[in-house]
């Protein structure tokens, strides 16, 4: 039975590209699980997070309990509101579920991490590059550095202080363990729609919110990327997933991808207009330094007068020194 | 340890016998140790003696900085030393000693994912509670930990941890939490374990596998632990198929092999003498 709602529940999150409705995994998955739970949310997609009522996204405003920042309370609250994707799992399928959603942010959200913020590449063109073209100024300059060290320090800290520079130690255990991670999750699934029977979970929106992103988002880099595409049965899931349940948003997916190849291959940031920049600030800067020396006197233009010019000998003299006068102080 | 590294090691590893002098070494047992520290140590040992491998346990104060990883505890076997359970269970099947070699993949699956499960929840539930909760920490947890240590040192060290573990909450997004919401989520961690669990002797029917090692390693400790309050352990006495687990485990591993065993310091618990 629903609750009457006085207001409908309000659900702020990133905003989404690649054919996604959102590009951050906690927004997914809240958004999934408000799919699967038939919970009607008003959602807003903004690019600021400074923009929502908590100052993080995912957000939900809430009528009565003020606004939830973090996936699970959002989940949690939504359940009390009526709307309970698991409302059909039996005890064990339940505790499944927790034990499920530890081993993915144990094992395999800290490679996602690093995937997308740690390794430079990725984090260059991809994640960052996103980020500073979506937020809006003057946040664009700030946020994604921001972004950036606090999931070096979460990854750094999860794995005890060790030295997490994007080289291939740390990267080849924490990929290694988000292998095992996917394929423990694909042997789950099995042949099954979803985790557990015809009827999406909450393990789904969460499993769907981790792994969609790593589906999706060219990533020039990415081994996880590759392992993932080997696992078909999780291929499958996530896009049957996208085409029930979200397919107006995967409309935007073409639409967007088309300006990546074009910008392919280079290695630092891409602009637009990169040459008619260049060629404008080089004109600016030697405009500059012209108005400074006329300014200062450095250069003078004298004007010679066309009247003495034309008078016999003399007139060479003087054209001289005018010469002179011109090149020199 | 790099992938080569650990490729040498298990090869290595796989050559040589289980030598007579392995040894584990923790914090001290009766001043130092603390909650999470001895849970880890206590399923590391609970898993030596199911595969049946004769361990000594060494007590010494700087058991954490000699440790290769930093955490506590970890085994000397003949020139290779290994900490935590993860890797030890690794280190063990290559010499040839595996319990969960009879299961299938999908209980595979389940056994990484419900220990997973217990590290997340009960693990960090229990760090929050030793280093978060102010009181839990300035009783017990800080004058433990630094009990070796003269002063300045002493007080050095406890805050320097202290500030470690509480930057760690924050990075996994605990820090936001009340103790109250802590118990609630050992309480739903043990709800978990106990549906799985059902009214099987071990998580996998018959026998006993990591996952049970791990699961009485934290519960026994959560309830032979004093601290400032009874509620953690309270969580845990609701189950009651947990308590039978715990029991159970205690009789077969512990009880029937050499008295200089946890039953000697759980006597020495009850007594009154906190171990926190």
């Amino acid at each position: 039975m629903r609750k009457k709602m006085s207001a409908p529940l309000e659900l702020y999150c990133w905003k989404g590209e690649w054919g996604l409705p959102s590009v951050d995994s906690d927004c997914l998955t809240v958004l999934a699980y408000a799919k699967f739970a038939g919970a009607p949310l008003k959602v807003h997609k903004i690019a600021n997070p400074w923009r929502s009522p908590t100052g993080s996204l995912p957000a939900l405003k809430t009528s009565e309990d003020g606004s939830l920042s973090q996936p699970h309370k959002i989940i949690i609250h939504l359940r009390k509101q009526k709307y309970n994707a698991d409302y059909d799992l039996s005890a064990k399928e339940g505790a499944d579920t927790l034990a499920f959603i530890s081993l993915l942010e144990e094992k395999l959200l800290p490679a996602l991490i690093y995937a997308f913020w740690v390794d430079s590449k990725n984090y260059v063109e991809v994640t960052r590059r996103w980020y500073a073209e979506n937020i809006p100024f003057p946040l664009n300059f700030y946020l994604p550095t921001r972004m950036h060290s606090h999931a070096l320090d979460r990854l750094r800290l999860v794995r005890g202080d060790s030295g997490l520079e994007p080289g291939d130690e740390a990267e080849k255990e924490l990929y290694r363990d988000a292998y095992e991670c996917m394929t423990l999750l694909s042997q789950r699934l099995g042949t099954q729609k979803f985790f557990f029977g015809d009827f999406p979970s909450s393990l789904d929106a969460y499993v769907f919110g981790q792994l969609a992103p790593l589906l999706k988002v060219k990533l020039p880099n990415c081994k996880l990327q590759q392992h993932l595409k080997s696992l078909d049965n999780l291929c499958h899931y996530c896009s049957h997933i996208l085409d029930l349940y979200f397919q107006n948003e995967a409309s935007d997916g073409p639409a967007r991808k088309a300006p990546t190849p074009r910008e392919d291959g280079s290695d630092f940031d891409n602009e637009p207009h990169k040459r008619r920049n260049q060629f404008l600030s080089v004109l600016v800067a030697l405009g500059a330094m012209v108005g400074y020396a006329f300014l200062t006197g450095i250069v003078s233009i004298q004007r010679s007068d066309p009247h003495n010019a034309l008078h016999g000998r003399r007139a060479p003299q003087l054209a001289g020194d005018e010469v002179d006068d011109e090149d020199g102080e | 340890m790099s992938l080569a590294a650990e490729a040498f090691v298990s090869q290595i590893a796989a050559a040589e016998p289980w030598p007579e002098n392995a040894a584990l070494y923790q914090p001290l047992k009766d001043d130092q140790i603390l909650l999470s520290d001895h849970a880890s140590s206590l399923a590391v040992q609970a898993y030596l003696r199911m595969c049946n491998l004769p361990v000594q346990v060494a007590c010494r104060a700087n058991a954490e900085y000699m440790s290769p990883s930093g955490k506590v505890p970890f085994i000397h076997i003949g020139n290779q030393v290994v900490s935590e359970l993860g890797p030890i269970v690794q280190f063990i099947k290559a010499k040839g000693h595996s319990l969960s070699d009879g299961l299938g993949e999908v209980q595979k699956a389940e056994m990484k994912a419900y220990m997973e499960l217990v590290n997340n929840m009960l693990l960090t539930a229990e760090l929050y509670i030793q280093w978060c909760d102010e009181n839990t920490a300035k009783e017990i947890t800080r004058p433990r930990f630094s009990s070796p240590y003269t002063w300045p040192l002493n007080h050095v060290l406890a805050y320097q941890k202290q500030w470690e573990v509480r930057r760690k909450m924050k990075a996994i997004g605990w820090a936001g939490k009340t103790l109250d919401q802590v118990y609630e989520d050992v309480s739903q961690c043990c709800q978990a374990l106990s549906q799985r669990l059902g009214t099987q002797p071990y998580f996998f029917n018959k026998q006993p596998t990591e996952l049970d090692a791990l699961v009485f390693g934290h519960l026994f400790t959560i309830l032979t632990t004093q601290l400032t309050s009874d509620e953690l352990g309270e969580k845990v006495k609701n189950y009651s198929n947990l308590l039978s687990f715990c029991r159970r485990i205690e009789q077969n591993y512990f009880e029937d092999h050499d008295k200089d065993s946890i039953t000697s310091s759980t006597s020495r618990l009850s007594k009154g003498s906190s171990l926190m």
